[in-house]
């Protein structure tokens, strides 16, 4: 008996509500436009932490990626469809299988990790920058785990990864970042949705 | 990777197609499922078609405007030397249970969780179909790729809800379990596994 209840008191509510949004002319909101975008960097980078975090997901279960994870980040005035890459060795050799069909990249590094994994993160941010499938396209740097003692500043990771020559002519963006700061990750994002929204205009620096 | 939303066969020029002629196939393509106009009998695919070993961990659902999980399932651990399941069709069908409120979402975020055996696969894609009472609401067609060998992966893809008139949300949710639906899955344009699912929306069991 509380069933049928139930159910005339939801119908009730949708008829209500429908008649609500035909009254008050209010459609359904415009939907956002949305970008596909890849998200690469090492092992331990920080790629699904950050990714998670813009998604308010918890972080406690998050394990290194073995494989693809697509995932769909929502923004004030865009959603990034996100794919992001694992960064394992036995991983990284098939990113090049992805780069197809995107229009932005993400490429996260860990500003405190040893000079050599820095070095190996520069080699693969160069090929990525050079990659015929990537080479045109806005690339959002972010330099994570500035939290951490040993990082470095974004300046300093800006000069030794060469940024300046090497990326002179192509759309990027440079950014300090950590999950304890997720507010200024999204004022990142917000920059490189600018540089994914203006696909003709004048390339930004940071 | 967009999912391309479609609605009828005719409007995108598929020659319609029925579950009989398929049978006939040795092979079914994308383009076969995409002419069908209602919700098939029986699966289209035995289970030991899916030699790509490919297994669906975890399934969630959240509301995009508010970030809600509306629903989450992990399939649990096979134990070890476990029992064979009594029925063959018992891992590729859901049964789905939700409020009349679920048919007011917009948009809505699903994510799979899915493992790959040791052999890499070229063009995984998906095509799901929902059906009230033969009556295609929405299809969705979504290409995963390139998936590496003995990889876990994640994938969400939104939903944007078809828009539904007063009435069919009205006999949606006095008639459970008629809005059904269809997962095909393909290999390089082969169908290795089809899932079923059916869903009330009366908030009861």
């Amino acid at each position: 008996m509380s069933e049928h209840m139930q159910l005339s008191l939801a119908l009730c509510r949708i008829g209500l509500y429908t008649c609500f949004r035909a009254l008050c002319c209010k459609g359904p909101p415009p939907p956002r436009p949305e970008y596909d975008v890849v998200c690469v960097g090492l092992t331990g980078a920080g790629k699904t932490s950050l990714l998670s975090h813009l998604c308010s997901e918890g972080s406690d279960h998050i394990v290194p990626t073995t494989g693809f994870s697509i995932k769909a980040v929502p923004f004030p005035n865009a959603i990034l469809n996100v794919k992001e890459l694992g960064g394992a060795d036995n991983i990284k050799k098939y990113w090049s299988r992805y780069y197809q069909g995107s229009q932005g990249v993400v490429f996260v590094l860990d500003s405190a990790s040893s000079d050599e994994d820095l070095e190996a993160a520069r080699n693969e941010l160069h090929s990525a920058l050079q990659h015929p499938q990537l080479c045109t396209l806005p690339f959002l740097i972010l330099a994570n785990h500035q939290d951490k003692p040993a990082a470095r500043t974004p300046n300093q990771i800006k000069k030794y990864f060469e940024l300046e020559p090497l990326a002179r002519g192509k759309r990027w963006i440079l950014e300090g970042s950590s999950t304890d700061n997720m507010e200024a990750v999204k004022e990142s994002f917000g920059q490189f949705i600018s540089l994914l929204e203006d696909k003709d205009t004048e390339p930004a620096r940071i | 990777m967009k999912v391309q939303q479609g609605c009828n066969s005719s409007d995108m020029g598929i020659p319609v197609r029925t579950e009989e002629e398929l049978r006939r196939n040795t092979v079914i393509t994308p383009e076969d499922v995409l002419g069908l106009q209602k919700i098939t009998k029986d699966y289209l695919c035995s289970p030991e078609e899916n030699v790509h070993m490919i297994d669906f961990t975890r399934f969630k659902i959240r509301d995009m405007e508010t970030g809600t999980v509306l629903f989450e399932i992990t399939k649990p651990p096979t134990p070890a030397g476990g029992k064979k399941n009594c029925d063959p069709n018992a891992g590729r069908f859901v049964r789905y249970q939700f409020t009349p409120a679920f048919l007011l979402l917009r948009q809505v975020g699903a994510t799979v969780e899915f493992t790959v055996g040791n052999t890499p696969i070229n063009n995984f894609r998906m095509i799901e179909r929902h059906y009230f009472r033969d009556q295609l609401l929405k299809s969705f067609d979504f290409e995963f790729g390139f998936c590496m060998p003995s990889s876990k992966n994640t994938c969400e893809h939104i939903y944007e809800f078809p828009a539904l008139s007063e009435e069919i949300m009205r006999e949606m949710i006095l008639h459970p379990y008629e809005t059904q639906s269809d997962s095909f899955y393909f290999v390089d344009n082969k169908l290795v596994m089809h899932n079923k699912a059916d869903y009330s929306y009366s908030g009861g069991p």
